[in-house]
């Protein structure tokens, strides 16, 4: 493994606070979210585990190798691409697609007649994995139009629709536009309808 | 190519300002050097973004103090030629060449007269850059005919039209020395050539529909007068926020070097400033930044 200090840019001479700090930043560039359906997004991976290796090496340096843990938050297993289950041939697309597998994935979609709400937000997925954002968002779109209770379409427009604004920037790189208060209120009803979901509620009038 | 990736200049630091100005001065240089005089109008901050893209890892470059017609008494320092730059000349070439048989084809008398006369000084020098780089000429020569075949249908997608153009800025990261900086790179190339064929659609739209040319952002969204509607913007806004997310994490996997703070600003200031400009209809193409 590369010097660990190197790993999280600080001088070996640097306090545990500065490391703390290093490491703080750079997990939250490279955390699973900001790579949730990118193709790179097992080199993110990759990076994440270099990073917590580092940490975690340092860390037990300091303390006389007593082998203490991490106070940085981990990041439980990530697998990119379609989640949740499906059927027959859908399960084969989300396989595929997960897999970056896309010409596959698209053969299979291409030849199911029945174009139903899933098939929408499976072609939805593809496109998006392709980096056709215009259609992919239409597609999640017509998806929830034809099934509007289904949570995971919903959920797939709702990232869409949020046009990216939650990614990682660097200190000193501001944001030039961000958050407008009704992509606020949509992440609320959005967090609403998760929490009606599982039988809770966040907002009662809703 | 268009002058849309560039830095935002009030946000660059003046080591970092001086540094960007070596770069231009040396890809300018290399084009000079490599294809003659005429060569260095081709240019623009696209192809410079590129050439620090590409040596993006590395820690240093070597630089050199020369005067150049644009600055004849002071001497300027400028990055020396390397083969970064040298891959960035050739492609302004050939993609220019096959711009200009393009305007030949679908363009009116006086382009075509200009497109002619630029084809007849800069034709030994296309030829070079033709045979420096046969593998990129094959790759621009099918995916703008691809281009075309789609333009010539009307299709009313913009991801379709935008992913011919993008592929051939993509095509550049098969120049990379490991699989893994191939894949990066492909990601940010492929979503900053998206921005730009979209932006340029929507720059040219009032232009196109004068002319009755094709335009892909106007038959996606069906426009008639040339005038995009809010909520047409919002959707334009949406999928363009997108690919500057993809290429910005993208970026973020490449290993650091001497270029990475200015690459930085124009990933995360540059174009999503000039995206809204263009979207504002408040971008002049012409103006210095």
């Amino acid at each position: 493994m590369n010097d660990p200090y190197s790993v999280l840019g600080v001088s070996p001479d640097a306090s545990d606070e500065d490391i703390k700090k290093a490491y703080r930043e750079l997990a939250r560039k490279y955390h699973p979210d900001n790579y949730h359906d990118n193709p790179l997004a097992d080199l993110a991976q990759e990076k994440m585990k270099e990073i917590n290796e580092a940490y975690d090496l340092i860390m037990r340096m300091r303390s006389g190798g007593s082998g203490a843990g991490s106070g940085g938050a981990r990041s439980g297993s990530y697998g990119p691409g379609a989640g949740g289950g499906g059927t027959g041939s859908f399960a084969e697309v989300r396989a595929a697609i997960s897999m970056g597998d896309l010409n596959r994935a698209e053969a299979i979609l291409r030849s199911i007649t029945n174009r139903n709400a899933e098939w929408h937000f499976l072609m939805g997925s593809l496109c998006y994995r392709k980096g056709w954002f215009d259609e992919a968002r239409r597609y999640y779109q017509t998806a929830v139009n034809m099934d509007p209770n289904n949570l995971e379409y919903r959920q797939a427009l709702n990232y869409m629709n949020m046009g990216g604004y939650n990614a990682y920037r660097p200190a000193g790189y501001g944001t030039h536009g961000g958050l407008t208060s009704c992509d606020i209120c949509s992440s609320l009803l959005c967090a609403d309808c998760c929490c009606e979901c599982m039988g809770g509620d966040l907002i009662p009038c809703c | 190519m268009f002058g849309y990736v560039r830095p935002l200049k009030c946000e660059l630091k003046v080591r970092e300002y001086e540094q960007f100005k070596t770069a231009y001065c040396g890809l300018c240089n290399t084009l000079r050097k490599r294809y003659g005089f005429f060569s260095r109008f081709l240019l623009n901050y696209d192809f410079t973004f590129l050439a620090m893209l590409l040596s993006s890892g590395e820690a240093s470059c070597e630089f050199e103090h020369r005067r150049c017609i644009a600055s004849p008494f002071r001497k300027k320092c400028l990055c020396r030629p390397n083969p970064s730059f040298e891959l960035c000349a050739d492609l302004s070439l050939i993609l220019f060449y096959w711009k200009l048989r393009d305007t030949l084809k679908d363009e009116g008398f006086w382009e075509r007269l200009k497109a002619r006369a630029v084809l007849l000084i800069l034709g030994p020098s296309f030829k070079k850059a033709r045979r420096n780089a046969p593998d990129f000429d094959e790759r621009v020569c099918r995916n703008l005919g691809e281009l075309q075949a789609l333009e010539e249908n009307g299709s009313p997608s913009i991801d379709e039209t935008s992913d011919k153009f993008a592929l051939i800025l993509a095509a550049v990261s098969e120049k990379a020395e490991s699989e893994a900086k191939k894949r990066v790179l492909y990601q940010i190339l492929y979503h900053i050539g998206r921005q730009v064929y979209i932006l340029d659609a929507v720059d040219d739209l009032e232009r196109d529909m004068k002319k009755g040319s094709y335009n892909a952002v106007a038959r996606r969204f069906d426009i008639k007068d040339g005038k995009l509607s809010e909520e047409d913007k919002k959707e334009l806004k949406i999928t363009l926020s997108h690919s500057a997310g993809m290429a910005a994490s993208a970026f973020e996997l490449l290993e650091q070097g001497m270029w990475t703070s200015i690459l930085a600003n124009i990933i995360y200031l540059g174009i999503p400033r000039i995206t809204s400009e263009v979207l504002a209809g408040t971008w002049n193409k012409k103006q210095k930044y």
